[in-house]
């Protein structure tokens, strides 16, 4: 039996050599001036620079409040939609199809939906335009204004994803032990008490992971951003992805770009590992 | 009390399935629209079939972006499944040094930032000469695909027991025809699942495609933000939207396809 491990073997080459070869390309190029007039060993220099570097400090913080808004208002969304859709039946089907929807488009072909609709004529631009004119809070502009661009960004994140949680959910609700909700109505308790202390806790598990992949997706955020703002206007809705691919690719600072390039797949790197942890009760992921 | 709940319950259907539908219902009136209605705003269409005929037929660039994504993801998809089968099942049935690790490095992987990618890639790729070559852009891609489809079938393999392979090697079957006899039959949704993620990833993907193609392997999505104008010449939002729209359609028919195991391909999919 133990011969069979050789059975491992081409994946495991493929991806050392497209998952290994790159990040010691990365430390590499973190510690020197690659491709630049004059190439020279600058050690940990780049590292000490991004402490300085407040356009980086501003897109990490942009970025963590940006998946702080987008969890707080995914989880409960797709959560409560579970529980609306959760009897089976063909509105509630075709309903949750359209809600899952979204999940499986490209984000590039989101990103382009969402330009076209955020331009003054489109649905979004004309229906937040009556309504922030009728308040008097002047004309709705994502492509000039800085809130209206990152709130524009955060609800097409919402649309994006809500559909995920709310799979999640709906998995997670229709295989509760219906008896503990069963017994706390028995005993008298409110709609608000059953689900606060008879079904929310069966559901902490599935929430803490769907939270958590949110988490890591938001943090990769690249594609729909991109189209839709192009991370401005100014620097507004600049995420670290579109950081380094405007430092290492656009003003090809190579060397600066891998160092934060590191640093973000390190971060990246501890939360997956808190969330494989979280997922599976600290047991390790095959059994 | 009751009928108030209800008929607020509706209104709240109602409204979240306009929520959902709109932008789809608005992307496609856009790409049957002419140009001066587009500048109108399009809500309402006038049927202009020119831009569905300028992104599927002819021999122009959108006609090439839909060729290669096609080739690279179908590619990608097969070399994904053919690698992460027998790795699978080695994750699955064998207990070797450090094999948790190992099988957490591979899905660190994919979790990843691309853009962490990118930059090596644009150099090594370039010192290689597999810069804007389909080779490039399928091996780019397997560093995402390899770790999903390996996940996807290493959790359905799971489920099946081992004594099914006991069984069969004391009956004198040899690993292939264990694999071929016995496990390929038992895996089939699990491959139709890991089939579906590999494609669609590579079939969205517009970052890698952006970065490490330029002519000769544009995949559609690369060629979609040329036409959204922040790459290359002016805004082309009626042929863009029409693309858009090609880019979904073999997604949906391929969920239609795999649907019974769509939850479990996303929770790992996803990652």
């Amino acid at each position: 039996m133990k011969t069979q491990v050789w059975l491992l073997f081409p994946a495991l080459i493929l991806t050392a050599f497209v998952g290994i070869f790159p990040i010691f390309a990365l430390v590499n190029y973190a510690l020197q001036t690659p491709f630049a007039i004059e190439n020279r060993f600058v050690g940990l220099t780049h590292f000490g620079f991004m402490f300085r570097d407040y356009r980086f400090i501003d897109a990490i913080t942009r970025g963590i409040t940006f998946a702080a808004i987008c969890l707080a208002i995914e989880i409960p969304l797709g959560l409560g939609l579970a529980y609306m859709l959760r009897k089976p039946g063909k509105i509630n089907a075709v309903i949750s199809a359209l809600i899952a929807l979204p999940t499986l488009f490209p984000p590039v072909t989101i990103g382009m939906m969402w330009l076209l609709m955020a331009r003054s004529n489109g649905p979004i631009g004309m229906i937040f335009n009556t309504i922030l004119t009728s308040i008097g809070a002047g004309i709705y502009d994502p492509f000039r204004n800085h809130m209206h661009a990152l709130g524009t960004v955060i609800l097409m994140d919402v649309w994006h994803w809500t559909g995920l949680v709310f799979l999640v959910s709906l998995a997670a609700i229709s295989g509760m032990d219906e008896t503990y909700a069963l017994s706390a109505r028995t005993e008298g308790a409110t709609r608000w008490q059953i689900f606060r202390y008879a079904e929310l806790p069966q559901l902490v598990f599935p929430l803490t992971f769907v939270s958590l992949l949110r988490l890591i997706d938001t943090l990769k955020i690249f594609d729909e951003v991109y189209i839709l703002t192009g991370g401005g206007p100014g620097l507004s809705t600049e995420f670290v992805t579109q950081y380094i691919r405007t430092v290492g690719i656009e003003q090809w600072n190579v060397g600066y770009a891998s160092a934060v390039s590191l640093v973000y797949l390190y971060i990246v790197i501890v939360l997956c590992w808190l969330m494989i942890t979280v997922l599976t009760r600290g047991r390790g992921l095959i059994e | 009390m009751k009928t108030i709940g209800f008929i607020l319950r509706i209104i709240i259907l109602v409204f979240v399935s306009a929520l959902f539908i709109i932008p789809i219902y608005f992307t496609f009136s856009v790409s049957i629209s002419s140009k001066p209605r587009i500048n109108e705003g399009a809500i309402v269409p006038d049927f202009y079939l020119g831009h569905w005929i300028e992104v599927t037929g002819g021999f122009g660039y959108w006609r090439a972006g839909i060729i290669n994504s096609a080739i690279v993801s179908l590619a990608c998809m097969l070399i994904a499944l053919l690698v992460s089968l027998p790795a699978g099942y080695v994750f699955t049935r064998i207990k070797f040094l450090a094999d948790k690790h190992l099988f957490f490095w591979f899905l660190t992987n994919r979790m990843a930032p691309p853009v962490v990618f990118a930059i090596p890639y644009l150099m090594i790729w370039r010192g290689l000469k597999i810069w804007d070559t389909y080779t490039g852009l399928i091996l780019a891609y397997m560093v995402f695909e390899i770790p999903i489809t390996t996940w996807i079938i290493a959790s359905f393999l799971a489920g099946i027991p081992k004594e099914i392979d006991e069984a069969a090697y004391i009956d004198g079957y040899n690993t292939f025809r264990l694999f071929t006899k016995i496990i390929l039959p038992l895996l089939r949704p699990a491959i139709g699942v890991a089939m579906f993620f590999a494609w669609l990833f590579a079939w969205t993907d517009m970052f890698f495609a952006s970065v490490l193609t330029s002519v000769n392997a544009k995949t559609l999505p690369a060629q979609l933000l040329t036409a959204l104008g922040k790459v290359g010449w002016g805004v082309e939002y009626g042929p863009a939207a029409a693309a858009g729209f090609v880019t979904l359609v073999p997604g949906l028919m391929l969920l239609y396809w795999v649907r019974k195991y769509i939850l479990r391909g996303f929770i790992f999919g996803r990652l």
